[in-house]
C-alpha cells in the first residue's frame, strides 16, 4: 500500500524528471522538491489562514473570558473551546495538518532516493521491479549520483585539512532554523501554547533534520534545503514573512500590527 | 504544556526511528557469495562472514564476532597462500585467516561499499569498489595501484596476465594493465555491466550487459567481435556474466530464459524458460548446467537445455551456484537456510542456518 501509492509514484516521477533534464538527480530532487511544494500549496495556504485566524481568535475577548472563567476546570475549558471554535468556524486541525502531511513525503521522497540511487544489487533489483514499463530503465541506471561536490547516495563531508566539515548538515539545520523563525506566527498572548510550541520546533527541528541530514543519503539534505526555501518563498509571496523575527531582541512586526488594531 | 512537550520529543523520536529503518531496510537483505577450497565453504552475506565444513554443514567459524551493521555482499576469494579476501559495506577490504576466521590485516583506503568480489592471481589482489575504483594490492595488502574508471565496479574481473579485464555500471568495459594499471583500451556498451566478463581460450573477452546483449570483444583492443544481434540480445536484462564451457557460453535473463549460444564448433543454440528471473552465473559440470531462480528453484538442465528438473529452496536465489567436490552449494536469500548443498542429482546433503 505505501510502497503502491507514495515510493513507487515518487520513484518513477524521480526517474521521469531525471530523464527528462538529461540525467543530473540532484537538479531531478530540486524540481521533485518544486512540484511536490506546488502540489501542497493549498494545504500549507490553509495552514497559514488557520494560524492567523487562531492568533486572531486568541487575542479576542470571548477566547480570555473563557480562559479566565474555567482557569480551574480543564475539562470544561476544553469543552467551552471546542464550543467556541464551532461558533467561529475554524478547524483547529487546519494549522497543524499540513506539518503533519510533510512527514510521509519526506519518507517516502527518502525510501525513493535511496531506491533510485540504487547503490546495492538488492536495490537494483527493487528498483527494476518498481519503474512503470514505459521507463526505459536500462538505459537510466546507474543514476548519475554526482551533484556538485555531492554523492547523493552517501552522507555528505567536504575535507578541509583534513577535517570531515557536514557543510550540507549544517546548511539544512541553518536553514530549517531561518525558516522556523521567519515563519512563525506572532503572538499578544504570553501564555499561547500554540506559539510556546513553535518556538520548541523551532529549536528542535533545525536539530532533527541536521541530523538526519549528517548521518542520511545528501539527496535528503537536498530536499530539505530546497524545501526550507521554497517554503520561506511561499510565506513570502503570502506576505507572511516577519524577517525582524532572526533579529535578538526584536519584538515581531506583526505582533505590533496585531495590537495596534 | 508538559504533556505537550513529551508528544512533541515522542514524535521527532518515533520519526527518527522511522527513517533510521527506511535506511536499515534497504540495507539489510542480503546478496550473499560463496567459495569453497577442499575442507571448507565460505559464505559472505549479512552480518558474517561464514566458514562451513563441507561434510557436515556445520559453521568452523564466523566474522566478526558481533554482527556487523554493514552487510559483506562481495564473493570472498581464496589466495594461494591462505587468505581469504572478502569486502564489506563498511569499506573495508578484510584478510582472514580460511583455518580460524581471525583477521590477518585490513585495506581501509576505499571511499566506498565493496560488492564485486575481488580477483586473486599468484601475487595480486584486483579488487574493485563502488567508489569507481579498481585497486591492486599485494598478498600483503600493501596498495600497488588504482585505477579510476567511469562508474561503480560491482563484478570479479577477469585477467589474462597481461590485462585485467572488468565492466562498470556506466556502460563500459576496461582493460587494465596488470601490472602498471594504466589504461589499454576501454569500449563502450549498451548497458551497466553488473557482472564479470569471462576470457575465451581465443582470447575473446564476453561482457553481459544490463541492457540484455552479450558482447564478444577482441580482448587485445576492445573491438566488438561478430555476434548477430538476433543472437546476442534477449528479452531482458542480463545481471552476471555468462559462463563459457566447450565453446558455448550459457546465460540467463530477467524474465527466467536460460541461454546457450555456440561461440566455435559446431554446438546449436538454444533457449529453456525458467521459472523466476536468473540473476546469477549459471554452473555448467560435466553434463548439466545448474542455475537458480528468484523463485527458489535450483535447476538442473542437460546441454541441449532439455529436460530442466526444479528443486524447491526456500528463499530467492541471486548468487551463483558453486561447485565443492561432489556438491553444489546454492546461497538462498530470504529463507532459514543461508547454504545449501546438493549432490549431483539435486539431492540436499545439508542446509546451513546460522546461529543467532
Amino acid at each position: 500500500m505505501w510502497e503502491t501509492i507514495i515510493v513507487n509514484p515518487f520513484t518513477n516521477a524521480l526517474l521521469m524528471i531525471y530523464k527528462l533534464i538529461g540525467g543530473n538527480f540532484g537538479i531531478a530532487i530540486i524540481l521533485f522538491t518544486i512540484l511536490i511544494r506546488l502540489i501542497t500549496h493549498p494545504l500549507m495556504a490553509s495552514q497559514i489562514k488557520g494560524s492567523t485566524k487562531m492568533q486572531e481568535m486568541q487575542s479576542s475577548k470571548e477566547w480570555l473570558e473563557i480562559q479566565k472563567k474555567n482557569k480551574d476546570d480543564k475539562e470544561k475549558l476544553a469543552q467551552e473551546q471546542m464550543k467556541y471554535y464551532k461558533e467561529i468556524g475554524y478547524n483547529p486541525l487546519s494549522s497543524c495538518l499540513p506539518s503533519l502531511i510533510q512527514i510521509p513525503l519526506i519518507f517516502g521522497l527518502y525510501q525513493s532516493i535511496t531506491r533510485a540511487m540504487a547503490a546495492s544489487p538488492i536495490q537494483l533489483l527493487t528498483l527494476t521491479r518498481t519503474v512503470y514499463s514505459f521507463i526505459p530503465v536500462g538505459n537510466l541506471v546507474p543514476l548519475n549520483s554526482k551533484f556538485l561536490w555531492m554523492n547523493l547516495g552517501q552522507p555528505e563531508r567536504i575535507y578541509v585539512l583534513g577535517y570531515a566539515i557536514p557543510l550540507l548538515a549544517i546548511i539544512v539545520a541553518i536553514t530549517t532554523y531561518v525558516q522556523s523563525k521567519v515563519t512563525m506566527p506572532a503572538t499578544t498572548n504570553p501564555n499561547d501554547q500554540g506559539a510556546m510550541m513553535g518556538k520548541m520546533m523551532a529549536l528542535y527541528m533545525p536539530l532533527l533534520l541536521g541530523y538526519f541530514a549528517l548521518t542520511f543519503a545528501s539527496g535528503l539534505s537536498v530536499y530539505f534545503i530546497t524545501g526550507n526555501l521554497i517554503g520561506i518563498a511561499q510565506y513570502a509571496l503570502l506576505g507572511k514573512v516577519n524577517w525582524k523575527a532572526l533579529i535578538p531582541g526584536q519584538k515581531p512586526a506583526t505582533a505590533l500590527a496585531t495590537r495596534k488594531k | 504544556m508538559k504533556n505537550k512537550f513529551i508528544i512533541l520529543i515522542g514524535l521527532l523520536l518515533a520519526m527518527t526511528l522511522i527513517l533510521s529503518g527506511c535506511a536499515a531496510g534497504l540495507t539489510a537483505s542480503s546478496w550473499p557469495g560463496v567459495t569453497a577450497d577442499a575442507k571448507n565453504a565460505y559464505l559472505s552475506g549479512g552480518s558474517y562472514v561464514y566458514a562451513v565444513n563441507l561434510q557436515t554443514g556445520a559453521q568452523v567459524w564466523r566474522y566478526p564476532d558481533k554482527a556487523s551493521a554493514n552487510p559483506f555482499d562481495a564473493t570472498p576469494a581464496l589466495t594461494s597462500d591462505g587468505q581469504l579476501i572478502v569486502g564489506g559495506f563498511d569499506k573495508k577490504l578484510y584478510s582472514l585467516n580460511p583455518q580460524t576466521g581471525q583477521s590477518i590485516w585490513q585495506f581501509t583506503e576505499a571511499h566506498d561499499r565493496w560488492i564485486g568480489g575481488a580477483l586473486v592471481t599468484d601475487k595480486m589482489i584486483y579488487a574493485p569498489n563502488a567508489d569507481y575504483n579498481l585497486y591492486a594490492l599485494n598478498l600483503q595488502g600493501k596498495l600497488q595501484w588504482t585505477f579510476q574508471a567511469d562508474q561503480s565496479i560491482w563484478g570479479v574481473p577477469v585477467s589474462d596476465g597481461t590485462n585485467v579485464y572488468f565492466g562498470t555500471l556506466g556502460s563500459k568495459v576496461y582493460a587494465v594493465n596488470a601490472q602498471s594499471g594504466k589504461q589499454v583500451w576501454m569500449d563502450k556498451v549498451d548497458g551497466a555491466v553488473l557482472g564479470s566478463p569471462v576470457l575465451g581460450t581465443d582470447s575473446t573477452l564476453y561482457v553481459g550487459t544490463y541492457g540484455g546483449t552479450i558482447y564478444a570483444m577482441n580482448s587485445s583492443n576492445g573491438a566488438a567481435k561478430s555476434l548477430t544481434t538476433t543472437e546476442k540480445t534477449t528479452a531482458n536484462w542480463i545481471w552476471s556474466g555468462p559462463t563459457l564451457n566447450a565453446n558455448s557460453l550459457y546465460f540467463g535473463d530477467g524474465n527466467g530464459s536460460l541461454y546457450a549460444y555456440p561461440v566455435g564448433g559446431t554446438g546449436q543454440p538454444w533457449k529453456q524458460s525458467l521459472n523466476g528471473a536468473i540473476i546469477g552465473t549459471p554452473l555448467v559440470t560435466t553434463d548439466t548446467i545448474v542455475i537458480g531462480t528468484e523463485a527458489g528453484n535450483v535447476y538442473y538442465v542437460d546441454k541441449t537445455g532439455k529436460s530442466p528438473r526444479p528443486i524447491a529452496v526456500a528463499g530467492k536465489i541471486y548468487s551463483s551456484p558453486v561447485a565443492a567436490g561432489s556438491l553444489v552449494l546454492i546461497a538462498p536469500t530470504g529463507g532459514t537456510a543461508t547454504l545449501v548443498a546438493l549432490d549431483q542429482s539435486g539431492t540436499v546433503k545439508w542446509s546451513f542456518i546460522p546461529a543467532k
